[in-house]
């Protein structure tokens, strides 16, 4: 975890809108004006677009490399403003950034060319996983293959740039991908014993992982995307969504952690009142995780769910 | 029953939030109606468009604050309200700038208040339920809240209905009269922040001029009598508000197929779909005389 900064600038996701712009400007403007920060001396410096990038980079480039988060928790860094330019700045000198795609960190693309350089190499994880880009969900670090191919692009560009440690990044590489087994299996554990089983979402946050572990996610597509995009889902999605609940057809509600609007909250509450337990997810990595520790628990949070009816409002 | 069902896509009576949206879309039209006419005769339309704006500002800062946005539209819409009458200008030109430079200042506030919902509090959707309302997300707990404010801004252009439309339509004359002029104005500036507030809450601070200007323009067309287009155009409001309601529950069935086409859309496209209609209506009963409209009023208060 060495020289890993979490939360530099904190954003929400994927509300792209007047937020996305305002900070572009903001950003770019630090970038134009050019005060640039001081990175430690022979460190490879990095960047992660969301703090669960930026702490997989930080497992593989170790000693060797300072790491800088753009999204991380909303709510643990509320200087939004002051740091953005700062990361501009940082992007400005990067050498490895590892950015999700799929309109998920846009404004990553618009600092970086703002700020070109030939020597900067950018991993973007849809394009590295061969996904076409009309993908409908970008949470791809719920997908359980996805961060061991990360984990070895950022291996072999760290490798690129400093090839006196290539074995270091290698076997940082393979120790990461073989610490990922815990997950897996609690995974399958949760295939085995609950396949099939209807669970309700607000929004496609985990979806990849529900599908992993052959749970079924019951609530229509076009009201997760609705409210993935911040627009209000239709009238009928709603009560076809409400219906899930007061008809006792899904066995747990996972809901984004990070997203406090009223149809959340309303729908929370009708979990409570019909005896569903709730499972908290999380868009970036909160405080106190890994990547791997962080997976884990929300695979375990949903066995507690499903075996034991207990809700988890919180890792 | 065949008419019903084409009319009325499956589920729309049964629906929830579509009962919460007819009863926040009535209200707020009513309201709106009501109150716009006097905005209209008085050829203040600028600064109601500017008070439903900036309103946003207050809407956003609620959201910040966990509140309904209601409370925060109502804040600024009165503080806004109180300001117009405090400077009292009564000269077109200096109250247009004054309003343009308000407006413009809140707008800025209410983009930096949006981006913070946006990247503090993480309230999904935010600048679009602000700017341009959530109807069928309207929280039910506001809907008291809004019956009751709406019934006291209905009451205040009510009971003041003679002295509102003299000084509307010719302050001078009013003033010569002894009407206490500027609590008259006082008295619909208030019922005006009452209006916009309900108006925003249900199609958005942008689009609130769409319902405090479009019914009365519309109603004004129709007939010459004010009392008549009062209540008509908060008729009109309410039928466009309802109109708008079936159409986007209708949509979900329109392309793209699964998702509805947002209310406060059909509302304002309604609203306007009704103010070209009664031109054509003018024009059929062949007027010669021009009637009561906003066209005829400005001569009277400049």
């Amino acid at each position: 975890m060495a020289g890993f900064k979490p939360g530099a600038w904190a954003r929400r996701p994927s509300r792209v809108g007047v937020g996305a712009a305002l900070l572009a400007a903001v950003a770019v403007a630090g970038v134009a004006a050019g005060c640039g920060a001081d990175p430690a001396p022979g460190l490879i410096q990095a960047v992660g677009a969301e703090n669960q990038y930026a702490n997989v980079i930080s497992q593989i480039g170790g000693r060797y490399v300072q790491v800088t988060a753009v999204v991380s928790n909303p709510n643990t860094d509320p200087h939004s403003f002051q740091a953005s330019a700062q990361v501009a700045r940082t992007l400005s000198s990067a050498e490895l950034v590892v950015q999700n795609g799929l309109g998920y960190d846009t404004f990553m693309g618009e600092i970086e060319a703002a700020s070109p350089n030939s020597s900067r190499r950018v991993i973007d994880v849809r394009r590295l996983l061969g996904l076409p880009d009309s993908t409908r969900n970008p949470h791809l670090w719920y997908e359980p293959s996805t961060m061991p191919r990360v984990a070895a692009a950022v291996a072999r560009d760290l490798a690129a740039i400093d090839p006196a440690h290539r074995a270091y990044f290698e076997a940082n590489a393979s120790a990461f991908t073989r610490s990922l087994a815990a997950w897996s299996a609690a995974v399958a554990g949760l295939r085995a014993d609950f396949d099939g089983v209807p669970v309700a979402t607000t929004e496609p946050v985990a979806d990849y992982l529900l599908q992993a572990a052959g749970l079924d996610n019951l609530t229509p597509w076009t009201f997760q995307a609705a409210v993935m995009n911040g627009v209000d889902p239709s009238a009928q999605d709603v009560s076809r969504v409400r219906a899930l609940f007061t008809g006792h057809r899904v066995r747990a509600f996972v809901y984004n952690r990070q997203v406090t609007d009223s149809l959340t909250q309303s729908l929370l509450q009708l979990a409570r009142q019909n005896g569903i337990p709730v499972v908290a997810v999380y868009e970036t990595m909160p405080a106190g995780h890994d990547y791997q520790t962080w997976m884990t628990a929300e695979v375990n949070a949903l066995r507690v769910a499903l075996a034991e009816g207990r809700s988890t409002t919180s890792l | 029953m065949g008419a019903v069902s084409a009319i009325f896509a499956a589920g729309f009576f049964q629906n929830g939030s579509v009962h919460a949206a007819l009863l926040a879309g009535a209200v707020a039209a009513l309201v709106t109606g009501a109150v716009g006419t006097f905005t209209v005769l008085r050829g203040q339309s600028f600064a109601g468009h500017a008070t439903g704006e900036v309103a946003a500002t207050g809407g956003s800062a609620a959201m910040l604050g966990g509140l309904n946005p209601l409370w925060g539209y109502l804040g600024i819409a009165v503080i806004v309200a109180g300001a117009i009458e405090a400077l009292g200008v009564q000269r077109p030109r200096a109250r247009d700038l004054a309003t343009g430079l308000v407006l413009g200042a809140g707008l800025g506030i209410a983009g930096l208040l949006l981006y913070l919902d946006t990247t503090g509090t993480s309230t999904s959707g935010a600048a679009v339920t602000v700017l341009f309302g959530s109807l069928f997300a309207v929280t039910r707990s506001a809907l008291p809240g809004m019956v009751a404010l709406g019934g006291v801004s209905l009451a205040l252009v009510v009971l003041t209905y003679r002295l509102q439309l003299l000084t509307a339509l010719s302050p001078d004359l009013a003033a010569a009269r002894g009407v206490p002029v500027r609590l008259v104005s006082l008295a619909y500036l208030l019922s005006l922040a009452v209006a916009v507030s309900l108006a925003a809450e249900t199609v958005g601070a942008v689009l609130a001029t769409a319902l405090l200007i479009g019914p009365p323009a519309t109603a004004l067309r129709l007939t010459k009598r004010p009392g008549l287009a009062v209540l008509g155009s908060g008729l009109i409001g309410v039928a466009a508000a309802w109109a708008g309601t079936v159409l986007a529950y209708d949509s979900y069935y329109w392309p793209p197929a699964g998702r509805s086409w947002p209310p406060s859309f059909l509302i304002v496209a309604v609203v306007f779909g009704l103010y070209l209609g009664s031109g054509a209506v003018q024009r059929v009963r062949g007027r010669r005389r021009a009637p009561l409209a906003p066209g005829a009023v400005p001569a009277a208060t400049a």
